[in-house]
Formats: C-alpha cells, sequence, structure tokens
C-alpha cells in the first residue's frame, strides 16, 4: 500500500471540512442578509437610493462586512481539507489538487476586498456623497462577481480529479465530478454582468444573482457531504487508488 | 444494424459516460431558463422584439444550422464506425466533423462582425442583449466542443478505437449534438419566431 501522508489528524481534516458549511452559513447571514445583499440594490438604480443604504444601514452592514471578512478564509481552510482527500484519489502533489487548493485560497481575495469595499462605504456614510457611495458599491459587485474565475479552477479541478478516481464506489460520485465542473463552467455567465444594468444579466437579475449564487450556495453542502463520508473511509483504513 | 450497435441496444444504456450525462442536462436546463426569460421579453415588449429581430440575417442563422447538423451527423457516424471497430474511418469522420464545425465560428465571426459595423452592440437594447449574450454563451460551448474533437482525434491517432476511446467518442458525440440542438433552438426562437404572433 502506498502511503500518502504520515497525518492522521483526522478529526482536524472533518473540522477543515465543515468549514465549508461554516463559510456558507456566515455568507448568507452575515455578508448576504446582514449585507443587504439578497437581493443586491439594481445597478439602474439612482446614486441616492444606494447611498440611504448605507447610511440607514450602516451599523448592520458594517457588522455583517467585519464578520464576513473574518470568515472568508474558511472557504480556503475547507479547499485545503478538501485536497486531503484528493491526495488519496490522484496521489501526492497531484496538479488537479494544487489547481483546487490554489482555486479556493484564491476565491478568499475578492471575498476579502469586495467586503472591505462594502464595509468602507458603510464606515462614514453621512460624510460621503452619494456618487461615491454608488461607486463603493458598483466596485465591490463588480468584484465579486467577476472575480468567478479562480472558484472555477477550484471546482473544474475537483470534478476533473474526482472522474480519475477508479475505485469501485468514487469518493465523489460521478455526477457530484459533473456538476462540479458545470457549475464552474457556468459561472462564465458572470462575465456579461459589466454590460447590464437591468434584465437577466444583471447584478441584481435572475440568471447572474439568483441562479449563479444558488447553484453556488448548493455546491458547498453537497461537496462536504461526500468529503466527509470519504475522510470516515480513510480513517477506516482504505487505501489510496 | 452491426454487434456493436446491437450490444448497445440490448443493455439499453444511455452512450458514453452516464456523467456526461448530467452535465448535458443541467447544462440544457439552464438553457431552457435562457429561453423562457427570453420569451418572457418578447411577450413584454413584442414591438421591439420584432423591430429587433428584422436587423438579424437569417441566412447566417439558417447556414450555422446547416453547418452544425452536417457535423453532427458525421459525429454520429464516426461513432457509429468507432463501435464497428474501424479507427481509419472513424478518424476520418471525426476530422470532418471538426472541419465542418469549424465553419460555424467562421460564420458566427462573420455575423457578430456586420452587427458591430451596423452599430448594434449588446447594450443596444434588450433583444440584442439576450441575442449577444445567448449565442454567445453558445459559442463557448462550440469553442469547448472544438477542444473535445481535438482531444478525440489525437486519442484515436494513438490507440484507435478500443473501449476506452469509444466511451470517449460517445461521450464527446454527444456533447456535440448538444451544441446542435441548441443551436437549433436558437435560431427558431430568436431569428425565427415572430414576437407576439403576429406579422
Amino acid at each position: 500500500m502506498v502511503q500518502i501522508t504520515t497525518d492522521n489528524s483526522y478529526g482536524t481534516w472533518r473540522f477543515c471540512a465543515w468549514n465549508g458549511m461554516i463559510f456558507m452559513g456566515v455568507f448568507i447571514i452575515f455578508w448576504g442578509i446582514m449585507g443587504h445583499n439578497v437581493p443586491p440594490y439594481g445597478g439602474d438604480l439612482e446614486a441616492s437610493v444606494i447611498a440611504n443604504y448605507f447610511r440607514d444601514n450602516a451599523n448592520l452592514v458594517r457588522l455583517g462586512m467585519a464578520i464576513s471578512m473574518t470568515f472568508a478564509v474558511s472557504y480556503a481552510v475547507w479547499g485545503i481539507s478538501i485536497g486531503k482527500v484528493m491526495d488519496y484519489i490522484l496521489g501526492r502533489d497531484h496538479i488537479l489538487t494544487n489547481l483546487q487548493v490554489w482555486g479556493a485560497g484564491l476565491t478568499v481575495v475578492p471575498i476579502l476586498v469586495s467586503s472591505s469595499f462594502w464595509l468602507t462605504g458603510s464606515y462614514r456614510p453621512e460624510a460621503l456623497p452619494d456618487e461615491i457611495l454608488q461607486l463603493l458599491y458598483d466596485m465591490a459587485w463588480l468584484l465579486i462577481d467577476l472575480a468567478y474565475s479562480v472558484t472555477s479552477v477550484q471546482m473544474i479541478a475537483l470534478g476533473a480529479g474526482g472522474l480519475r478516481d477508479k475505485r469501485a464506489q468514487p469518493f465523489f460520485p460521478k455526477w457530484v465530478c459533473w456538476y462540479s465542473i458545470w457549475v464552474g463552467f457556468m459561472f462564465i455567465a458572470e462575465i456579461l454582468m459589466p454590460m447590464f444594468k437591468s434584465g437577466a444579466f444583471a447584478r441584481q437579475g435572475i440568471l447572474n444573482f439568483w441562479i449563479e449564487f444558488m447553484i453556488f450556495f448548493i455546491y458547498a453542502p453537497i461537496i462536504t457531504f461526500y468529503q466527509l463520508k470519504a475522510i470516515k473511509r480513510i480513517e477506516a483504513g482504505e487505501p489510496a487508488a | 444494424m452491426s454487434d456493436e450497435q446491437s450490444a448497445l441496444h440490448q443493455t439499453g444504456r444511455a452512450p458514453g459516460d452516464p456523467g456526461v450525462w448530467f452535465f448535458i442536462i443541467a447544462d440544457m436546463a439552464m438553457f431552457a431558463i435562457f429561453f423562457l426569460i427570453f420569451m418572457a421579453g418578447r411577450h413584454e415588449a413584442p414591438e421591439l422584439y420584432r423591430a429587433s429581430q428584422a436587423h438579424l440575417d437569417t441566412r447566417f442563422g439558417l447556414a450555422n444550422t446547416l453547418i452544425l447538423l452536417t457535423s453532427g451527423a458525421c459525429m454520429a457516424k464516426a461513432v457509429m464506425m468507432a463501435r464497428a471497430g474501424d479507427g481509419a474511418i472513424t478518424l476520418r469522420y471525426l476530422l470532418l466533423t471538426l472541419a465542418i464545425g469549424l465553419l460555424f465560428g467562421i460564420s458566427k465571426v462573420m455575423e457578430y462582425r456586420a452587427k458591430f459595423a451596423a452599430g448594434i452592440a449588446i447594450n443596444t437594447n434588450e433583444f440584442f442583449g439576450y441575442y449577444f449574450a445567448f449565442t454567445g454563451i453558445h459559442f463557448l460551448h462550440w469553442i469547448i466542443g472544438c477542444g473535445v474533437l481535438i482531444v478525440l482525434i489525437r486519442r484515436v491517432r494513438r490507440s484507435g478505437v478500443n473501449a476506452e476511446n469509444i466511451n470517449w467518442i460517445e461521450s464527446g458525440g454527444t456533447y456535440w449534438h448538444m451544441v446542435d440542438l441548441l443551436w437549433v433552438m436558437l435560431f427558431a426562437m430568436i431569428y425565427l419566431l415572430p414576437p407576439g404572433g403576429a406579422a
């Protein structure tokens, strides 16, 4: 049997795996609900509407974004734990595992930076003109949407890696791998977002927001479920592929 | 019917890797949502859609349809030849599939250039927003399909039509047919369907 790693701290693996769900929970509650981002204010709204959002909800947005920034790193922690399972599929230091880990790690950056724009807008909104607050809001949304490709790298690498699992019962079922590739690929629709201020592809639109974010929100629970099952099998002594 | 086809028919399995079908169904579900959005927009503003549709060149749409259907027919022949175990003919049909398929890209670029030259862009109005968005996303599918065909050609050149490659060819063929099917739907909906049902 090929020894993949001497690291048998499976409890830590499991804790890191749960970070995917921690990230999603925090993201939905603090970034989404508390930050008034579900759904976003439309790209076609007047600057005064965006300015009033910051002024009327300053404390909520500050708290929401501060917590979001604190927990953004959970996404990277989750990705590293997925990498541990991928080691057992692909062998140590495989390029697809590295791509998955880096993709998850880099996903943290746009979440951190865009959250900091919302936080900046809410920091002293009474002292800033409406157009500056609108600019910050636009910057935040443009960054968080258009940085999709780093997360696509994680998802496509995970799917491609999982498909190489030759076990009779693979750690990640084939449909999960293809789902991962599909989600990573379909994020490309985000590229259309800067062209629209209203309609389905605008930041508040049915495609750009509701569908793209929904498939992202259900991605982490699906992957985490199979990841935890895989860790259990590895802990029980299942050899590397 | 060859022995291979007969065996396939008897097993009742879908061609290619079952996982690929998940991708295809998910992708087609996404396009179904695109179609619903377009139809809803068309229902809301029939005049805008009618006036905008008049700027589309149906000849490009028809040419693209014929190109993709012909290319798809070659792909189907490639799958049949692969199942029959004829590597040389399979390779020839795969090359033909790619060569004809590439014409779609040329035609699409010409069509987009004509639109830009006429001052029509993605932000001209809602109709053209959807026209560029949906055909653009479809165009990306076509680019990936060409990449898949190149992979299939390389695999058949390297190792012929073994069981693994037949699975690859069936999976790639299924994807390529999806590219055909989505285009046929886009062509009918964007280029042909009269908004509001009236002339």
